[in-house]
């Protein structure tokens, strides 16, 4: 005799509410641009930026940054209005590219 | 760190996210749910925690730097997502056996078998909300999926709850859903679980454990809706080990922890429901992450005085590295909780003292050295860039926590005495307590009314 019973089992899940979007337009060079660096405030991003810059100074004379110091922490208490004021900011400094770190 | 690329990606700003070696996956199923799953990512090898200062150097300058540059001057593939089934189809059909064998290959299980969410179930579940079946109480990071009622329905049946805790759950998944809360970040690293604290007259409705043994699994309500809780993060949040869910170590569930209102009344203390801003008789959940905590055993004394510096003491104790987030990117959002028994409680009490004084005491006595408090974030937890000074005189901390240049200044662990929170629980008649130390924003205290249906009285009265 089978005890296993018969079932008709539903899908646990739900669907996901996001719709597939585009990236962003990539660069032709970071020649002459400028790159802003966001940071949560951890895993020695401070020291990773600091290496980042001298590298690729090397490979673009040109290149700029605007450091992570001028954005404050985007993983803490304020993380939602510090990632809202974020696109205003950039528009505002001039930034053409983002490093964003550390996930760690 | 994927969430502000995304934002930056969303305002035509191309990025590249760092990401230590042992993120990557991680990175790769978040990055569909915030929907981008093409989102490049720079590697650091390794963890960047472990490397000398030469080491990191060589692997920035020979590996990261070249991913950067890539990501940002050459579009990624694109990537398109899987298919899904959809919200009310049935996955599978058959017995018990390979029902569970269905869920647990689907990673819909957490490893114990499940009770098979069949329509019959799940409608004895609906009964006992008021709520549509497909009404979104939100939109949960970072699978980025609808947290409808019909799910928690689902995943209630699932984790073997009775039918009549449905309100509980309801209340759970709203909670989940505050913002406040954080539910995004429950896939962190130190693996902190939710502790629910149960208020009300439901308590004693539906049977759960409050006294001895208040913490451990044994009782129906206070396991499986724990169990509940979990199973929800899996199915519709998305925190799926080895994946998403980057917990380092991390625990079972925990199992509700209910509140003895019946010596909360008899000693004039406030229960959790009412400090989190409901009236005391009010049926509600309040949620916290805790990483972990532990338990005080014979907190002795008949007075205030000859008790409290021992649970002070291990307040301190139990929340070390969580002082992270006291100060700079946490903000003050550090809020231990003290859980003491009744009879520490009747004690207190007895000699006059309120749950404030209480907490007062404790802001007053449970602190560090600030060398102390400095060196663990500092050079421990590795914020290079980072002190209790700088954060002072820039205005981002309370001024206890630089009052001179003294290195062996006590300062506190939190910003004021109301963040710590007290609930009294436990075997009646013993003298022991826990402490638990928090997590912070990453799973920050939030509590809910718990809405009981019109015919509630009805529906229990005919319940199985």
């Amino acid at each position: 005799m089978n005890n296993d019973g018969y079932y008709e089992a539903y899908w646990p899940r739900s669907p996901r509410q996001q719709l597939m979007r585009e990236l962003a337009p990539r660069l032709d060079t970071l020649e002459g641009k400028t790159v802003a660096q966001l940071w949560d405030e951890l895993f020695k991003g401070d020291v990773v930026f600091d290496l980042l810059e001298e590298g690729l100074k090397q490979r673009y004379p040109g290149v700029n940054f605007v450091s992570w110091r001028v954005f404050g922490s985007t993983h803490g208490g304020k993380e939602r209005e510090v990632l809202a004021a974020l696109p205003g900011r950039l528009k505002a400094l001039g930034v053409d590219a983002v490093v964003s770190g550390m996930a760690c | 760190m994927l969430r502000a690329s995304a934002v930056c990606e969303a305002a035509g700003f191309p990025t590249s996210s760092l990401t230590c070696e042992g993120f990557v996956r991680q990175a790769a199923v978040t990055s569909v749910g915030i929907g981008m799953p093409n989102i490049p990512i720079a590697v650091v090898p390794g963890h960047i925690g472990t490397k000398t200062a030469q080491e990191l150097r060589d692997d920035v300058l020979n590996v990261t730097i070249d991913d950067v540059v890539r990501n940002l001057t050459v579009t990624p593939d694109a990537q398109g997502e899987a298919a899904e089934p959809r919200a009310r189809d049935i996955v599978v059909r058959g017995g018990f056996k390979a029902v569970n064998r269905y869920f647990v290959e689907h990673e819909y299980s957490d490893g114990l078998p499940i009770v098979p969410p069949t329509r019959e179930e799940i409608e004895s579940f609906l009964r006992f909300t008021d709520r549509a079946p497909d009404e979104s109480l939100g939109t949960l990071l970072p699978d980025k999926r609808a947290a409808t009622i019909w799910s928690i329905a689902v995943n209630g049946v699932m984790a073997g709850c009775r039918p009549e805790y449905m309100p509980i759950l309801v209340a759970l998944i709203e909670a989940m859903c505050d913002p406040n809360y954080g539910v995004e970040h429950s896939g962190n690293t130190p693996g902190a679980d939710t502790l629910i604290i149960l208020n009300g007259p439901i308590v004693k409705a539906l049977g759960f454990n409050y006294t001895q043994g208040a913490l451990r699994d044994g009782f129906l309500p206070n396991t499986s809706i724990g169990r509940f809780w979990r199973l929800y993060l899996r199915n519709v949040a998305g925190f799926l080990l080895h994946k998403t869910d980057k917990a380092t170590y991390g625990n079972t569930w925990r199992v509700v922890l209910a509140e003895n209102e019946d010596v909360l009344a008899k000693i004039g203390w406030d229960p959790v429901s009412a400090d989190m801003g409901f009236t005391a008789g009010d049926n509600t959940v309040t949620i916290a992450r805790y990483t972990g905590g532990g338990s005080l055993s014979s907190v002795s004394g008949s007075t205030p005085e000859e008790m409290l510096p021992y649970l002070a003491d291990s307040v301190q104790r139990f929340n070390n590295w969580q002082i992270t987030f006291t100060t700079s990117h946490g903000m003050g959002t550090l809020r231990p909780l003290i859980v003491v028994s009744p009879i520490i409680a009747e004690t207190l009490a007895k000699a006059g003292w309120s749950k404030g004084d209480v907490k007062r005491y404790v802001y007053d006595h449970a602190r560090r050295p600030a060398y102390d408090f400095q060196r663990q974030l500092r050079d421990w937890n590795i914020r290079g860039v980072w002190d209790l000074k700088d954060d002072v005189t820039g205005g981002r901390i309370p001024n206890a926590f630089y009052e001179s240049d003294d290195p062996n200044r006590m300062v506190p662990i939190v910003w004021k005495p109301d963040d710590y929170m007290i609930a009294v629980s436990g075997d009646p008649l013993r003298n022991n307590a826990y402490v638990f130390a928090h997590n912070g924003f990453l799973g920050y205290p939030t509590a809910k009314k718990i809405q009981l249906p019109k015919s509630w009285n009805q529906l229990l009265s005919q319940r199985d």
